[in-house]
């Protein structure tokens, strides 16, 4: 029987349903009996539906123009040489 | 060459790009440049901060984009990028990082309501996103952009790991105690709206 602590421990493995199908049994029972829990489990629910909600932040105009700026003088400035190590990760 | 680039995918424009076709490269900032954006206001929240990562980030791809191999994909990579970037800005403002384990509300008392999943929409005004931002940013920096990542941005446990380069293990955690601490600042609006009836509506 898994206790409340131990609920709340898995709550975000079962929200990305990354559990064993019987621990998924175990704390649907669970969540079904024990109000607390299901409080628990709806209001972590909830929150994530809100942030999947929020809307990209388009760049503003000024700083999309600033940005192709900066990035045809590097173009201009990397003609002559190649220059690639920077830090950059390599993938 | 008059291939229309719109209508290619990201891995020929970067093959493209790396052989020095500037309208490959145009094609893949104008792809991604919102969501480098977007990304870095949500970590930042600062929109200079956000500005100097955004041209960080492409002048980065840029001059890094011959030593890209194609073994993740453009878009782990360009977000790699900006999620360091970000980093190294908030290190720089050196703000104060609190152990997860200092920061943790969760032996206090919560006060949990009886409250039931309704439409998002009833929630989500302006207070509330301001409250959703507020949130994000009592995280410490590392929990936040896993947060960010992962529940804002919609990215998987592994492609988070990558980026951050975290184990999915250490990933997992970190949402774990990331996402209850977020959810008890924006618990009082679930209370709120219980309080104030279907659709948010005042008596």
């Amino acid at each position: 029987m898994m206790t409340c602590k131990e609920i709340l421990e898995s709550l975000s493995s079962y929200v990305d349903a990354d559990l064993k199908k019987e621990i998924v049994v175990e704390m649907e029972r669970h969540i079904g009996k024990c109000s607390e829990c299901r409080a628990e489990f709806d209001t972590l629910t909830m929150t994530l539906k809100l942030y999947k909600h929020v809307d990209d932040t388009p760049v503003p105009s000024d700083c999309h123009d600033r940005l192709i700026k900066v990035l045809k003088l590097e173009k201009m400035k990397a003609k002559p040489t190649d220059a690639s190590s920077d830090g950059t990760p390599e993938v | 060459m008059t291939q229309d680039v719109k209508s290619l995918s990201d891995e020929k424009l970067v093959e493209l790009a790396q052989a020095d076709d500037e309208r490959a490269f145009e094609e893949l900032v104008g792809r991604y440049e919102t969501k480098v954006y977007s990304l870095s206001i949500k970590m930042l929240r600062n929109p200079q901060d956000a500005e100097d990562v955004l041209q960080d980030t492409f002048l980065r791809a840029y001059r890094g984009l011959k030593s890209f191999k194609g073994n993740s994909t453009f878009s782990t990579w360009i977000y790699r990028i900006t999620a360091n970037s970000a980093l190294m800005k908030l290190r720089k403002k050196q703000l104060p990082t609190v152990s997860i384990e200092d920061a943790d509300e969760r032996d206090a008392p919560i006060n949990i309501p009886d409250w039931a999943p309704g439409p998002v929409e009833q929630l989500l005004n302006q207070e509330t996103r301001e409250a959703m931002q507020d949130a994000i940013e009592s995280l410490p920096a590392e929990f936040g952009q896993v947060f960010v990542l992962r529940d804002v941005e919609g990215l998987s446990n592994a492609d988070v790991a990558e980026i951050l380069d975290l184990s999915v293990a250490a990933v997992k955690s970190r949402l774990h105690r990331a996402r209850l601490k977020v959810r008890n600042r924006l618990m009082h609006f679930f209370n709120d709206s219980r309080s104030r009836g279907p659709m948010g509506a005042r008596p």
